[in-house]
């Protein structure tokens, strides 16, 4: 199976080592996959989450969010109080 | 033989001791869910469970290792149980949570002489959990004793207004039923199970009233769940991009090579399968045929369940064939949102479910089979 689309998409560039056995995987797992179109499901309304999710506000009342600082910590590289990432345009 | 990520800690006095799997954030501390991805990555809060544990009197003994993610090993199989299932199974810790959507940790610690306790999904916090499949991720107690795995799980179980998919209940007592058990067995389940916990699941239903069909849609539950959990994954590590935290590769040319190369570097085998499954089932193509498709057999799944003619669901642990085929007999559980608990019995691994919510059906059963 051919899963170059899928790395684009991903936003990985697999090593051709890699490559061969994820695509096999890939293609065992899609067999199966389409397989399931053979069970009938006609007019039956798809199932996000088993919970019956509602819509409920916290009340409206401050909380200290995380600060500058303590966000930055984690981050692979800052620079003056914000991420640093390439340089997007010229 | 450590079990830990990083040196563990000892309770003071007589406090209980719970490992937490490397997925649950304890403020200060690292946390990696088993990725190379979230190296350096240091937990800026305490997940909800560890603050019910604290306030419960317990104390958190360390981070155990796990699978990346916690994702089904396809691409590269665990040479040894998780590090929660050998902590507990070697006595250095008493319980250990982790999230168990794949249904791995279930059949290890059964095949290690220990339990496993996995809650309604719904009833247990998962603020502090680093995300995998969503509508599946539950956190669990890996236990000696499931009577006191409850008695945990009573700790940690209510509402928390920080998780948004949750049972309004503020609180669960776990209790024995007075009432005559009726177990269903699934005639074809039993039939793809490997003879030990075939054998198992007999033995164990001969104490109950049953009821022996077919469990329906049995030769899809694996197909649905992975790609769910492929989707939702996917979308989930979609945010490790080599900025805000985490890995970063050493090498890159633009933000688009940053992106690509830390994502290539930073993620196992699983992991990379799981992003290319996720993004094919949820393409333009593959959408209708696969994603959707997935969530109506979800739905289809949960309204065959008839608990109102069966107590619980007996199954096995382990059936013929590899990780994929035999995640079948794991992944009712999780996507019909089902508590569900694990253990050896008569030499074998039998599971037993119950209705949402209906954990106290469990309960009566390990009682029965085990006094």
């Amino acid at each position: 199976m051919d899963i170059k689309e899928y790395e684009a998409m991903s936003k990985i560039d697999l090593p051709e080592s890699e490559r061969a056995l994820i695509s096999e995987k890939a293609g065992m797992l899609k067999e199966s996959f389409l397989s399931l179109a053979s069970v009938g499901t006609n007019g039956v309304e798809a199932l996000v989450t088993v919970l019956d999710i509602q819509n409920v506000l916290r009340p409206d009342i401050s909380v200290k969010p995380f600060s500058r600082k303590e966000l930055l910590e984690n981050a692979p590289a800052s620079h003056d109080g914000y991420f640093e990432a390439p340089k997007t345009l010229d | 033989m450590s079990y830990y990520i990083s040196g563990c800690m000892t309770g003071k006095n007589d406090q209980t001791l719970v490992a937490i799997e490397d997925s649950i954030m304890q403020k200060g501390r690292p946390v990696t869910a088993g990725s190379k991805i979230l190296s350096g990555f240091t937990s800026p809060l305490d997940a909800t469970v560890i603050s019910r544990l604290e306030a419960g009197g317990y104390a958190v003994s360390g981070k155990t290792k796990m699978r990346e993610f916690g994702l089904l090993p396809l691409c590269e199989e665990a040479c040894e149980a998780s590090g929660a299932v050998r902590a507990v199974a070697d006595g250095a810790v008493s319980f250990a949570l982790c999230n168990d959507f794949s249904g791995v940790t279930r059949r290890e610690a059964a095949e290690n002489g220990i339990c496993y306790i996995h809650p309604t999904y719904g009833c247990v916090s998962r603020y502090g959990l680093i995300p995998s499949a969503c509508s599946m991720d539950q956190i669990g107690i890996v236990c000696r004793d499931i009577v006191e795995g409850f008695g945990l799980l009573s700790v940690i179980a209510g509402n928390d207004e920080k998780d948004g998919a949750m049972y309004p209940d503020k609180s669960y007592v776990y209790e024995p039923l007075d009432k005559k058990i009726k177990a269903f067995v699934p005639e074809n389940v039993l039939t793809a199970a490997i003879p030990e916990d075939k054998a198992a699941v007999l033995a164990l239903s001969s104490h109950f009233d049953g009821v022996s069909t077919e469990l329906a849609y049995f030769d899809v539950l694996n197909k649905a769940q992975y790609i769910l959990s492929c989707a939702e994954i996917s979308a989930n590590l979609s945010r490790y991009d080599g900025v805000k935290f985490g890995f970063r590769a050493d090498r890159y040319n633009n933000l688009d090579g940053l992106y690509v190369n830390t994502r290539t570097q930073g993620f196992g085998l699983d992991a990379k399968l799981a992003l290319i499954m996720g993004s094919m089932v949820l393409s333009k193509e593959y959408y209708t045929p696969c994603y959707e498709k997935a969530l109506k057999l979800r739905r289809v799944i949960k309204d065959s369940l008839d608990f109102k003619s069966y107590d619980v669901i007996l199954l096995p642990l382990r059936i013929t064939g590899g990780a994929y085929e035999s995640s079948a007999v794991h992944a009712l559980a999780a996507l019909a949102g089902l508590p569900c608990v694990s253990f050896s019995y008569n030499g074998g691994g039998v599971q037993i479910l119950a209705a949402p919510k209906n954990e106290n059906a469990l309960l009566t059963v390990v009682k029965a089979v085990t006094r």
